[in-house]
């Protein structure tokens, strides 16, 4: 069920960005999430999230926002679903889309809350899509 | 090693969450949440006493985890669910195993189930992920 006042929200398109990810970005990511830095200018697959959050045209606390949602209140990701159609690379000048899927209230052992769904594409610049990023986050509603 | 249904991921390790890396992760994912940084954030919060780490972190983990296991497949795709969380100073396993390989579209997949368990018990996180495995 679509959480009660956000019927419109599904669908809305997010502000569009890019990003470009730089050997020294990749180096921090290795040298926080371990692995062997990939030959031939290949970037870690974690890249796939990194760059739709850090390239899309809108940050954490204004997504909660669309869901009027404040960020200091605790918003937790909830799950992950990463998509790979070509090899993320380094150096390259990505353009970050993405939407609303959808805002469902539910209960749970944490009282009433909402699952924010939302989608992110990292494409190049001639639109070929590169790696999608679906999230979800649980925003607690104590007040529901 | 060839890889087939019933195949074992991993395992894949981490003997200490270390703090420190939260703080540069969290530049990296530009993500201010103090409860990755300031371990007072964590008890106001009522989520324990020690930082928590970044769930992406473990997408990195486990994604380490299936380029060592299988170098020569491209990961397709990564499906997960964060259950739990990982706090500083926490040892963690991921693995994972090869639930069946199929033939589609010309291509062989293999269907992975992964996990990243806290010493101790918990289950951080857990989901599918989806491998294509080189010609053999």
């Amino acid at each position: 069920m679509t959480a009660p006042g956000f019927e419109s929200l599904p669908g809305r398109a997010l502000p569009e960005g890019t990003f470009t990810i730089t050997e020294e970005d990749d180096r921090r990511v290795h040298a926080v999430v371990g692995g062997q830095p990939r030959d031939g200018g290949l970037a870690h697959p974690l890249w796939a999230y990194i760059a739709a959050q850090r390239g899309i045209g809108i940050g954490v606390a204004d997504i909660c926002a669309l869901a009027s949602f404040d960020v200091s209140d605790g918003p937790m990701l909830g799950s992950s679903h990463l998509e790979y159609h070509r090899p993320i690379m380094l150096g390259v000048p990505y353009r970050v889309t993405g939407q609303v899927l959808g805002i469902e209230r539910k209960r749970g052992s944490i009282g009433t809350f909402d699952v924010l769904e939302f989608r992110e594409d990292l494409l190049c610049t001639d639109g070929e899509l590169v790696a999608s990023s679906t999230s979800t986050y649980i925003l607690p509603r104590r007040d529901a | 090693m060839i890889l087939s249904a019933g195949s074992e991921l991993g395992p894949w390790t981490v003997d200490h969450v270390d703090p420190d890396k939260m703080k540069v992760f969290a530049e990296v994912l530009a993500d201010p949440n103090p409860i990755h940084l300031d371990p007072q954030a964590v008890i106001d919060a009522g989520l324990g006493d020690r930082v928590i780490n970044q769930g992406p972190a473990s997408f990195g983990y486990v994604l380490n985890m299936l380029y060592e296991a299988a170098p020569h497949a491209a990961i397709r795709d990564l499906n997960v669910r964060l259950t739990a969380n990982v706090f500083g100073g926490d040892r963690i396993t991921v693995a994972g195993t090869i639930e069946s390989v199929d033939e589609i579209e010309g291509e062989r997949r293999a269907s992975c189930r992964v996990w990243v368990d806290v010493e101790g018990g918990r289950r951080a996180l857990q989901g599918t992920a989806t491998l294509v495995l080189p010609v053999e």
